[in-house]
């Protein structure tokens, strides 16, 4: 039966093939073939759920969209998920229309944002989310399909198609899908979710607005390694050492959050807590107001005492987020700046529901 | 004759269309003169010149008797809903500049 669902289109194929087809025709994939959301398969995730279709989880004010659950379960099937990944897919969408994530900024930018999502909780275990080895690479189910979804939700629900209200320069491959967990028993560190206020024991999924990782190989001490982290988040370039577009011009630059993703062995960072991490690299990941000058970014000549003036690249310790996961080999990090200012686009956590019974 | 071996399915649409609330206009201005105007300044580079620029040119040419100015947060996030309302409230016409 298919009860709950009144926006249906018919359809029909001889095959799988010219059922993919199909939905080529109907301008609904990202590109790469999607699995046709056939009411039955899409009542089977609302099922699952336990959720109504109609239940609308979030706007997007600005296209006058309404984003409800059916609309995210035909996007979730279409993605190849199975439907135990669903709660975490809703998650993720209510975290993305919350305010503080302001989705029309990163779903319309010329700054081609993707939208990575952390995953927290048992759920990674229950669902086998890849938290180590190709953490950002494919090869999981899970991952890749979660991540996948959100993008063709962006683009089928919340109207950022490319070219239309998609207004990327380059994007990055992240747009395609994007999504890692943490890999919470082999750390002391305390998971993400908890750190931004979530009990343990519970799930969560974290959205963020940002570029894609870029990997940084350091040597085995902590000093060092965040050394090197804080040179990469330092670069020239990005969105957040950079002006304009935002109200308040008093930080100078549009400053921004960052992720930091840490690979290795936990025992590196024996004695540390990842608000030693934090505070450790806050103040270090920040420019000198003469390179600013020379690259254009503030106008002006370059003054002597230019070089020692510096101005920090993000405001907070707390605008760090610090995620372990990826394979133990080796040292190794991925940074991640985000893709505009704070103001403009917050992180947002939100609980992944499991399913009712 | 090949045997049609096609069949019918029902797809969920994962698209979804704007909700587009009617509204009605507001009676348009024949004359500028003693008005209040409202600017918004979407932050981007260049909005905070020309509105400036604008304010100045419609007292000096119109007779414009005052200006409120709101510049947003940011140039992706919308006008405060207070200022906007004041403003609705409060002045006579509004003009938005996008920079760049």
């Amino acid at each position: 039966m298919t009860s709950g669902l009144k926006d249906v289109v018919q359809a029909e194929w001889e095959d799988v093939v010219e059922a993919i087809e199909k939905c080529y025709e109907l301008g609904w994939t990202d590109g790469l073939p999607v699995v046709p959301p056939t009411t039955e398969r899409v009542q089977q995730f609302l099922d699952y759920a336990d959720r109504p279709a109609n239940e609308v989880l979030g706007a997007v004010p600005e296209r006058r969209r309404e984003i409800t659950v059916d609309k995210v379960a035909a996007n979730a099937v279409m993605a190849g998920c199975l439907p135990e990944y669903f709660p975490v897919v809703l998650a993720a969408t209510e975290a993305m229309l919350d305010p503080v994530f302001n989705l029309i900024g990163p779903s319309s930018s010329l700054g081609g944002a993707g939208i990575l999502a952390v995953i927290n909780g048992p759920v990674i275990r229950e669902l086998d989310i890849n938290c180590r080895n190709n953490l950002f690479g494919p090869g999981n189910r899970a991952n890749s399909t979660i991540g996948r979804s959100i993008r063709l939700i962006l683009m089928n629900a919340c109207a950022s198609v490319p070219g239309l209200f998609d207004r990327s320069i380059l994007g990055h491959p992240g747009k395609f899908s994007y999504c890692i967990a943490e890999n919470e028993t082999e750390t002391h560190w305390n998971p993400l979710h908890v750190e931004r206020g979530f009990p343990r024991g519970t799930s969560a999924v974290t959205v963020f607005a940002c570029e894609g990782p870029r990997q940084v190989r350091a040597a085995s001490k902590p000093e060092a390694i965040l050394t090197c982290v804080a040179d990469v988040a330092s670069s020239l370039g990005t969105s957040m050492a950079n002006t304009g577009s935002v109200g308040d011009t008093s930080a100078i630059l549009r400053q921004g959050q960052i992720a930091m993703v840490v690979a290795g062995t936990s025992d590196v960072w024996d004695g540390w807590s990842k608000e030693d991490v934090r505070q450790y690299l806050q103040p270090r990941v920040r420019r000198p107001v003469a390179d600013l000058k020379r690259v254009e970014v503030i106008e002006g000549d370059v003054e002597p005492e230019d070089e020692e003036r510096f101005i920090p690249l993000v405001p907070s310790a707390d605008d760090i987020l610090v995620v372990f996961g990826g394979g133990q080999e080796g040292p190794t990090a991925a940074l991640i700046p985000s893709w505009g200012a704070k103001v403009s686009s917050t992180a947002v956590t939100k609980a992944i529901r499991p399913p009712a019974g | 004759m090949a045997l049609d071996t096609r069949k019918r399915y029902m797809l969920a649409d994962p698209t979804t269309r704007p909700i587009a609330a009617s509204f009605t206009g507001a009676q348009r201005l024949n004359d500028l003169r003693g008005k209040r105007v409202g600017l918004i300044d979407d932050s981007k580079p260049n909005g905070k010149e020309i509105l400036e620029e604008l304010a100045d040119l419609l007292k000096a040419r119109y007779g414009v008797a005052d200006v409120m100015y709101h510049r947003k947060p940011s140039a992706s996030k919308p006008a405060d809903p207070e200022v906007v309302a004041r403003m609705g409230k409060e002045c006579d016409y509004a003009i938005v500049a996008i920079g760049d």
